[in-house]
């Protein structure tokens, strides 16, 4: 017999409320900066249709956060927020996105690490029992796929431009790396995890980061850019201990910086 | 793998509805052709096309052209 679905938040058991508006609000507000990131390169990528890509990945963002405040609103207890009335001092961002990219090679970072983590929590929901996220979050994840194109074939051609731009990309993937890699969330989730024991998410935490690191792991091997993370078997760890003491499980971001 | 700005340009071929002839929409310059998708993706996206292409502009063979010189490279 199948697990009946939630087909409305009054229906979602009362524990899971709270992390589930975190991780919504922690999703939209980091879509949300990220689309204002993108935007800032619309007209000063490296090449035009560098520029046309930013934008339309901004677009992109800013419409996905969009449609994840509309789940806000269903959710008791969440924030107040809206696409028009933005307030940075309140986000639940991670440090990476909270300020303009100084460079090109800061937008391909954030594109490939915090965008790709945020993507694969998404995918996580594609079968959700709460019918309003997994109503929201396949067109997401279409549209998602062209990112990740995006920043693999944009860290390929950077890092081929020599030593000197690989060592400015290694110490732009340090800045962002820890978030990225925690946002999945400790062990088996932390937080998460009454998330993933109702179904509103088929996994968090380790597993989830597993499957990040076996996507990212080949192609920073490729680019000469996986110094914090190593070959395990048939998929990928972090070379060094994650700092899971500085994590916030409910802002879900790193508490310096 | 080019240097940016000295990208390969491909050629971008779209068709609006099935019966339709395969047209012509435009160009992009990438590195390969992943990036070569996003970006016709991302700059010919304005119509509903049911179907979107691009190729390699090096893989367009010419057979007449009024620029003899074009047609002899490939004879």
């Amino acid at each position: 017999m199948s697990t009946p679905l939630l087909d409305r938040a009054a229906a979602l058991p009362r524990e899971t409320v709270p992390p589930l508006v975190d991780l919504v609000t922690a999703l939209a507000d980091n879509k949300h900066a990220l689309g204002l990131r993108y935007g800032e390169w619309c007209s000063s990528g490296p090449t035009i249709e560098a520029g046309v890509a930013a934008t339309a990945m901004a677009q992109d963002e800013l419409g996905h956060a969009r449609v994840l405040y509309g789940l806000l609103e269903e959710l008791p207890g969440a924030p107040r927020r809206s696409e028009h009335e933005w307030a940075a001092g309140d986000a639940r961002t991670v440090a990476f996105v909270d300020r303009p990219f100084p460079s090109w090679s800061h937008l391909i970072v954030a594109n490939l690490l915090v965008d790709q983590a945020l993507t694969l929590v998404l995918e996580t929901a594609l079968g959700s029992r709460y019918l309003p996220l997994r109503q929201r979050t396949r067109k997401l994840i279409e549209e998602e796929q062209f990112h990740a194109v995006h920043g693999q074939g944009w860290l390929l051609q950077l890092a081929a431009e020599g030593p000197r731009v690989r060592s400015v990309l290694d110490a732009i993937i340090r800045e962002a790396w820890a978030d990225a890699v925690c946002w999945f969330g400790p062990d088996r989730g932390g937080a998460l995890a009454p998330l993933v024991a109702v179904g509103v998410l088929r996994e968090a935490g380790d597993a989830v980061r597993r499957r990040f690191l076996r996507q990212i792991g080949p192609l920073l091997r490729d680019a000469g850019l996986a110094s914090l993370l190593r070959a395990d078997g048939d998929g990928w760890v972090p070379a060094e201990a994650l700092p899971w003491a500085e994590w916030d499980e409910s802002r879900r971001r790193m508490r310096r910086g | 793998m080019q240097r940016i700005g000295d990208e390969p340009v491909y050629e971008v071929f779209a068709r609006r509805v099935d019966g339709e002839p395969l047209r012509h929409v435009g160009s992009v310059a990438a590195p390969g052709d992943a990036l070569a998708r996003v970006y016709a993706r991302s700059i010919y996206d304005e119509e509903s096309w049911i179907e979107l292409y691009v190729v390699p502009r090096r893989a367009v063979i010419p057979v007449e052209s009024v620029r003899t010189e074009a047609v002899d490279a490939h004879a």
